[in-house]
């Protein structure tokens, strides 16, 4: 009898599974498919023709057009209301409409928009590496038309926009840049009578300076370094230089860096790794309560930290130098990431989204990034003057901001987050000391190349 | 033998005792965050109270986000959900545990089964259907998603199915038919399971954090738990207000909770209508 | 009384009629069956039943979420039992459910039974081991993370008793698990324990006076009243435990995110990590019907044995 009812439910879920099939049959229309399938010329020509009647049409009514913005954090975001603000001023037939989320869930919430065929207007990427993922799926308009329809010039972007241009596509167009940078705490410099870290510095100093900067026990121990419990705190060293990239798939680059975090954590000079991943300790807090002398860390942490101070929160004497490096690289070489802006395929306002797109990526809306204190990829002298001079910020900012080279983190590329996910697993492991380093760095390399199909 | 029960209830005391220090931590922990600054919350000197406590985190997580929005989303939102889950699980349950009829165990196979399937799994799917149906961004197509769970039914009926069969026949023999049965004897018994799912289904949506996540686009939209994630960004969190909002919205739920209470203390046994 | 009955024993009989009438009145209970069933069903089926199923047809394609799917046989499955991540994960679940289901029914039925008497502060003990329920996750995991902390108040404790080398718990591969399981027991215990109360109300007085006048001792009619009772709860508290631990996500993703290395990364966080950071809707489902596929095996299991040992009246 069971046998019975269970030979039942088994054609029951067949029959079901066909109907599924079948609805998912129509609801994945071929149109996507069409669009990644036909040549790029064609769709370009389709594309541009497109857009002139539509821009014709719209104007030619005067009407109102509305597009929908995904973005994240809006409320703690600086940049993100004078942005709209400026632009909705600049473009009186253009209202902007956000969508936030927190930025934790952001990207799943936009690949699950994209997915389910919602018609968003523009396309914000919070992680740059997942930009191949969603072009690869035909969701992001190629913006090449309009960039020579408008006579944008990509080489201001020195670099970051080529990123972008994926298979002969230029999907999306780069905003806000953040990279590294070392922030210090004078008060502790200035107790142990130690000169403050310099702009062009190797790794090796750094770390014999923390050695000098540790002082005090227990409670009011001052730590000489904080490596936070990203692995990107201890392997962007290894891929400083732009050659290697956590895609590679022999990670003995990241050697020398794990060998100084975990000696560092021996001797005391930087703070222990499993008090602060299992004690949720936020960085921002330790730095900010004087409890570390120097702390390698992203550009956001600028506005933060002058929040904070703002509030009350700190009463921290903080100074910037530009990143240390290795012994064979110039001062300059940091790593960073930047968050590319694109149009979705999807759009029906396709025009109003690329001036949006067009005005957050260029001069305009580079500057409002950098009157909040924020670095944008457009970085000429001014922008970074106008950072220097926002308020709040020490003095010396300007020089310590200067780059030769940002290095992505994470390469634009299919498999970057899946390989960064088990960079991490295998970081936690080398620095709660469960793996020693060869064994790690040897175990990254065997699931990179698992990962990466070699 | 007055001895021994004395020593008993003295153990007994004791480790109720400590069991509540254990479960009441969190609540404490979250108090005392919520009256301290941002970065005293998660710093390496952790003290259950802050140097100055800032009471005014109470204050600012209603000018800074719309809560009272918020809030009455939620309350609007698991009041509807809770209450289609409960009637049409506890009407479903009595049709799987009291009815007879084809294939009824193969249906609720299915039901039990799919509690299995964790929600990211048919998350897109769902949102694909939805989004064709304009359900999107609409407190509606919320409602539908979250009310028909095979929990309620599974846990309903497990009820019923403990519910002396006498109990029905009799009332056939009075002449009521299946609803009747349902409505007049059935329902009435279940008070107990119905507090426990109620209780269930409110805690589920009210703390429910993926699903608006996903749904809801729009601010004037958007749910209390929302509201508590919007203090924490990308790079930095203000875990003082958080844990404000935080403690704020359990509020709802214990009064629940307390008010659902008194169905374990009077159930039907009080009645002795199963003696 | 307490004897095992058959579920069919009081639903509607049709035996005293003549079987040509049997057939209609089948029919007819039939459609009364379903219009119980209906309201809920067609909700059910709808926004569940569909998504569901065909998300586990998925698994036999590759899809990247938006293009046209391609078939691909058994590829995924083959795939994801050459990740030793996903093998891992599979024991650590059974590993990690197992010891869940235990305790926690233990848990919340003692605690239940504890706070059914009548003593002082009831309401309030209730109260307090209901609370970890109602507690937001993210509040719980911090706090957890905090206690197991190596400098953590635990630890400490463990080494004032004389314990020199305490576990490091989160911070260790061969303790997370045992880790999480205290804290998934001590979140859920409550609300189990609502469901013995609940359960425990039914139980009519009376067979307990009975039993006394009989000679029975409190262990005895523990044993041969309330547990037999209890029966058809404990089969919805073991059922709802192994279903939920084997799809365990929010509370070990915001304290260990799978971590350290994949020491706890458990079936549902591997469905998740092969959804959203692979972006591989082919594999996570496969995964995904390995878990409804041992879920299942599990409750068709229960279901079978129910007949066996739960007892309704």
């Amino acid at each position: 009898m069971k046998n019975k009812i269970f030979r039942k439910a088994l054609a029951t879920t067949l029959s079901l599974t066909m109907a599924g099939v079948m609805l998912a049959g129509c609801g994945n229309t071929s149109e996507p498919a069409a669009a990644t399938d036909s040549s790029g010329a064609q769709t370009e020509e389709t594309v541009s023709q497109e857009s002139t009647e539509t821009a014709a049409s719209t104007q030619a009514a005067g009407e109102q057009v509305t597009i929908q913005v995904p973005v994240w954090d809006a409320a703690s975001n600086a940049h993100i209301a004078p942005l709209v603000e400026a632009f909705e001023a600049a473009h009186p037939d253009i209202k902007v409409e956000l969508i936030d989320t927190a930025s934790a869930d952001y990207t799943q919430k936009l690949t699950v928009m994209l997915n389910g065929g919602n018609d968003l207007d523009v396309v914000w990427i919070k992680d740059g590496d997942t930009t191949p993922s969603i072009a690869a799926r035909g969701q992001l308009e190629d913006l090449t038309p309009y960039i020579e329809r408008d006579g944008i010039d990509l080489s201001t972007y020195s670099g970051v926009a080529e990123t972008m241009n994926l298979n002969g596509q230029q999907v999306a167009l780069p905003t806000a840049t953040d990279y590294y940078i070392l922030f210090y705490n004078k008060d502790i410099f200035d107790e142990a009578n130690v000169e403050y870290p310099s702009n062009d510095m190797t790794w090796a100093e750094f770390e014999e300076l923390a050695g000098q900067v540790t002082l005090g026990e227990g409670s009011e121990k001052k730590y000489g370094a904080l490596f936070h419990t990203w692995q990107a705190c201890v392997q962007n060293w290894g891929v400083q230089d732009g050659v290697h990239t956590i895609l590679d798939t022999d990670y003995s680059f990241f050697k020398p860096y794990y060998e100084m975090a975990l000696r560092m954590q021996e001797a005391g000079t930087c703070m222990d790794y499993a008090t602060l991943k299992t004690g949720n300790i936020s960085y921002g807090s330790v730095f900010g309560q004087g409890q570390v002398a120097m702390m390698p860390m992203g550009t956001w942490y600028m506005s933060t930290l002058i929040g904070m101070i703002n509030n009350g929160e700190s009463t921290v004497n903080w100074g910037i130098a530009t990143i240390p490096h290795a012994d064979d690289l110039e001062a300059g070489y940091t790593v960073g990431s930047t968050t590319p802006i694109g149009i979705s395929a999807n759009s029906q306002n396709k025009d109003a989204a690329w001036e949006f797109v067009k005005f957050v990526s260029g001069e305009e809306g580079a500057q409002i990034y950098a009157s909040v204190g924020k670095t944008h990829a457009l970085q000429g002298e001014d922008m970074i003057n106008t950072i220097a001079s926002a308020e709040g910020m020490p003095e010396g900012v300007a020089e310590a901001l200067q780059t030769k080279n940002i290095a992505l983190d994470r390469p634009y590329d299919e498999k970057s987050a899946e390989v960064n996910q088990m960079l991490g697993e295998e970081h936690s492991l080398i620095m709660i000391g469960e793996l020693s380093i060869d064994d790690g760095l040897a175990e990254m390399a065997e699931r990179s190349k698992e990962i990466q199909g070699q | 033998m007055k001895q021994r029960n004395i020593g008993y209830k003295i153990v007994m005391y004791v480790l109720l005792i400590v069991l509540t220090v254990i479960t009441l931590m969190p609540l404490l922990w979250m108090l005392s965050a919520s009256i301290k600054a941002d970065s005293e919350v998660f710093s390496l000197n952790f003290s259950w109270l802050p140097e100055v406590p800032r009471w005014d985190n109470y204050s600012r997580i209603w000018s800074k986000i719309p809560l009272l929005t918020f809030t009455f989303n939620s309350v609007k939102l698991t009041v509807i959900i809770t209450f289609i889950q409960v009637v049409t699980s506890s009407f479903a349950a009595y049709g799987f545990s009291k009815c007879r009829f084809r294939g009824r165990d193969v249906l609720f196979l299915f039901y039990v089964a799919t509690i299995a399937i964790p929600w990211q799994v048919y998350m897109l799917p769902q949102y694909s259907m939805m989004n064709k149906m304009s359900l999107v961004d609409s407190h509606l197509g919320y409602v539908l998603m979250q009310s028909f769970t095979a929990f309620g039914v599974f846990l309903m009926r497990q009820f019923f199915m403990s519910l002396p069969n006498e109990l029905l026949e009799a009332g056939r023999i009075d002449g009521l038919s299946e609803y009747g049965n349902y409505f007049r004897i059935a329902l009435p018994l279940s008070k107990p399971s119905v507090a426990t799912l109620t209780i269930f289904s409110f805690v589920t949506i009210w703390n429910d954090y993926m699903g608006p996540n996903i749904y809801f686009n729009s601010t004037e939209n958007k749910t209390i738990q929302l509201g508590i994630k919007m203090f924490i960004s990308q790079y930095s969190t203000e875990y003082g207000l958080v844990m404000a909002a935080s403690v704020l919205s359990l509020i709802p739920v214990l009064i629940i909770f307390l008010s659902g209470q008194k169905f374990f203390v009077q159930g039907v046994a009080s009645s002795g209508i199963k003696g | 009384m307490i004897l095992p009955s058959l579920c069919m024993k009081g639903e509607i009989h049709l035996e005293a009629r003549t079987s040509k009438k049997r057939m209609s009145l089948n029919a007819r209970n039939t459609l009364v069956g379903l219009s119980f069933i209906l309201p809920n069903f067609i909700g059910f089926f709808i926004f569940v039943l569909i998504p569901v199923v065909f998300s586990l047809a998925l698994s036999m394609a590759e899809w990247d979420g938006y293009n046209p799917m391609k078939f691909v046989g058994l590829d995924n499955f083959a795939a994801i039992f050459k990740d030793r991540v996903f093998r891992g994960s599979i024991w650590k679940t059974a590993y990690f459910s197992i010891f869940t289901v235990l305790f926690s029914m233990c848990a919340s039925l003692g605690l239940a039974v504890l706070l059914n008497q009548k003593m002082k502060g009831k309401g309030f003990f209730r109260c307090a081991i209901f609370f970890p329920y109602v507690a937001s996750n993210v509040a719980v995991a911090v706090v957890w993370n905090f206690l197991f902390m190596d400098i953590g108040p635990i630890n400490n404790m463990l080494r004032s008793i004389g314990i020199e080398n305490p576990p490091g718990w989160t911070a260790s591969s061969d303790w997370v698990i045992p880790a999480l399981i205290i804290v998934n027991v001590w979140k859920n215990m409550g609300y189990f324990m609502i469901v013995y109360l609940a359960a425990l109300q039914d139980i009519p007085e009376s067979l307990y006076e009975a039993a006394k006048i009989d000679g029975a001792n409190s262990l005895q009619r523990f044993k041969s009243i309330t547990i037999p009772m209890l029966t058809p709860s404990t089969f919805f508290v073991v059922m709802m435990l192994t279903i939920n631990s084997f799809k365990v996500f929010d509370l070990v993703y915001l304290m260990t995110q799978g971590g350290p290395g994949n020491a706890s990364t458990m079936m549902s966080q591997y469905i998740y990590n092969q959804a959203f950071i692979s972006w591989s809707y082919g594999r996570s489902s496969a995964a995904a019907m390995i878990l409804f596929l041992i879920v299942a095996a599990l409750t068709a299991l229960q279901f079978r044995l129910e007949k066996k040992w739960v007892s309704y009246m």
